[in-house]
């Protein structure tokens, strides 16, 4: 056996793939990252006027949302009688009853949204949800949604 | 030494890629360095409200923040407005861009009669896009 001195070896890291590491990590970054954008439910608010404008709209064509400060509504529209009462659970009937609504009255239909001035934002924006929901197909086709909607406000006597 | 007449073989011409990974690096740390996150220390505590039929808002561009704590404190653009104050402040930014869209950001524990004083000044100062800020609810 020859024993021989060996040469002395430069030790080496490879460094080629690095560049393809670093593109990678900026590569991931730039697709994982997620920016934040508002959401919410769109609205149009109606032209403050001076005089009171007297808009007339059959009462036929009016579904009137009540909420009152614990979160308990009323629903009133023809063909309900005397109104329907729901409580905090039962939101989501105002959904079936706006539907229904469209389908009877197309566009022409108004919703009233009555808050008292003591209920809760919250509340509030649950029944919006349920208007902003009720979406129908018209028998012809078309998509009929709530697009009439009023926010009033209401004081407790 | 004896000069070689031999023709020396063709080199094969290569690309130097040893500076690709301080590029790379460069770009990230330049990213990192400018990039600015909005400055939310205003502390608020503002628990929106859920709702089922929440929009994303495509536009990025002419939206003005409007926030309302649940004690009736407003803050637009992070800074303290008196809600008196609100319709005026409003009046300028519409003036400024009248496209403008504010988005409403009001803790959901608020008293409907606050939100709708707010409604009211925006009313005034024909702030008439506005959107409820709202979390999706699964």
């Amino acid at each position: 056996m020859i024993i021989k001195a060996r040469s002395r070896k430069i030790a080496s890291i490879p460094t080629a793939s690095m560049g393809d590491i670093a593109f990678l990590i900026i590569i991931f970054f730039m697709t994982s990252t997620v920016f934040t954008r508002d959401k919410g439910l769109k609205m149009l608010l109606p032209e403050k006027t001076e005089k009171i404008d007297i808009v007339k709209i059959k009462p036929e064509n009016i579904v009137t949302i009540m909420i009152n400060p614990e979160g308990a509504l009323k629903v009133k529209a023809t063909g309900l009688g005397d109104g329907l009462d729901l409580s905090v659970q039962q939101y989501n009937e105002v959904r079936k009853v706006i539907q229904q609504k469209l389908l009877e009255r197309d566009t022409l239909l108004v919703v009233s949204l009555r808050a008292s001035k003591d209920s809760q934002y919250k509340n509030m924006i649950a029944v919006l949800d349920q208007i902003k929901m009720s979406r129908v197909t018209a028998a012809d086709g078309r998509e009929l949604r709530a697009n009439k909607i009023s926010l009033i406000p209401t004081t407790e006597e | 030494m004896r000069k070689s007449l031999v023709r020396r073989p063709a080199q094969t011409p290569d690309i130097p890629t040893a500076s690709t990974a301080d590029v790379a690096f460069l770009l990230i740390l330049f990213f990192m360095v400018t990039t600015v996150f909005r400055a939310t220390s205003l502390h608020l505590k503002i628990s929106l409200p859920k709702a089922q039929a929440t929009e994303r808002i495509l536009i990025r561009r002419n939206l003005a923040n409007l926030w309302l704590e649940a004690g009736g404190k407003v803050y637009i653009d992070d800074a303290v407005v008196p809600m008196e104050l609100l319709n005026a402040k409003m009046a300028a930014k519409i003036a400024e861009n009248p496209e403008l869209v504010t988005i409403l950001k009001i803790d959901e524990g608020t008293n409907y009669g606050i939100v709708d004083q707010m409604l009211d000044q925006l009313k005034e100062a024909r702030a008439f896009k506005i959107t409820f800020a709202t979390e999706f609810r699964t």
